[in-house]
């Protein structure tokens, strides 16, 4: 696996999760199911047109799908596109412990082999 | 550890020249990390590595060569866009730090860049392995999610 993590990771997913308000907010929907902006902007400081312009970036990226409620849409995680941010989170990190983990190996069989 | 970056230790049963050899020239480069590697191991050179096929659909990334000093750093920056100069802002740091220990190296490696090319990935993998925030809700949910992927196909 030598894919560039770098360059697979997709720019617009990673800003939409970058912002902590948003994060909090894809927390609140995980934990009630479903929320909408009048919900979620009573558990959070910041105001009801905030978090809709928020959960308008979230919906861009596909990390949250709307549903037309009564009075006002009505969000829920997309559990698919969540599932591929995290993914995309670890690999970087792991990326680097697997590369290590080969760094080391080469330069061990080399000082064997100067050893012996 | 610093905000936006990624930071790892290992340690290897290796000398800090042959560790410093292994991950600074290109020859080594390519066995633990990308397909090609053409760049000389020297501060400012330019080059480039390949991931794939260069022919194909491979993926060529820009690489410079920042600092030198075996058997002590060695540090590139990488995924810069190929007509610009390595920066702050447009590119990602990689740094190789060794230290003498034990009869061995200890090697350390940073890579950082992430906040500033907006990406903020290193912030999140923080806050994931440190559970700070919310990720604790996401993996329980993901766990039962990725099982039943995985009996899909």
């Amino acid at each position: 696996m030598t894919t560039a993590a770098a360059n697979t990771v997709d720019d617009d997913l990673w800003s939409a999760i970058g912002d902590p308000t948003r994060r909090r907010m894809l927390d609140l929907l995980l934990v009630d199911g479903d929320g909408t902006a009048t919900t979620l902007s009573r558990q959070l400081p910041v105001t009801r047109q905030a978090v809709a312009k928020h959960l308008g970036v979230l919906g861009r990226v596909g990390l949250v799908r709307a549903t037309p409620a009564s009075r006002e849409k009505r969000y829920r995680v997309d559990d698919a596109q969540l599932a591929r941010a995290v993914a995309q989170l670890s690999s970087v990190g792991s990326a680097w412990d697997a590369r290590l983990q080969r760094i080391k190996r080469i330069a061990e069989a080399i000082e064997r082999r100067q050893r012996n | 550890m610093e905000f936006g970056t990624i930071e790892r230790e290992i340690y290897v049963e290796a000398s800090p020249e042959i560790v410093f050899e292994v991950v600074s020239s290109p020859d080594h480069l390519k066995r633990w990390w990308p397909d090609d590697a053409r760049y000389e191991p020297s501060p400012g050179a330019t080059g480039e590595i390949v991931f794939g096929d260069r022919d194909a659909d491979g993926a060529v990334v820009a690489f410079t060569v920042v600092e030198a000093r075996p058997p002590r750093t060695f540090s590139f920056r990488w995924t810069h866009p190929a007509d610009e100069v390595a920066a702050e802002g447009n590119s990602l740091l990689v740094t190789f730090d060794l230290t003498p220990a034990r009869g061995g190296t200890l090697l350390k490696m940073t890579e950082t860049g992430f906040r500033e090319m907006g990406w903020e990935i290193a912030v999140l993998e923080q806050q994931y392995r440190e559970h700070i925030t919310g990720w604790d809700f996401y993996l329980p949910r993901l766990a039962p999610y990725v099982a039943t992927l995985e009996t899909r196909s």
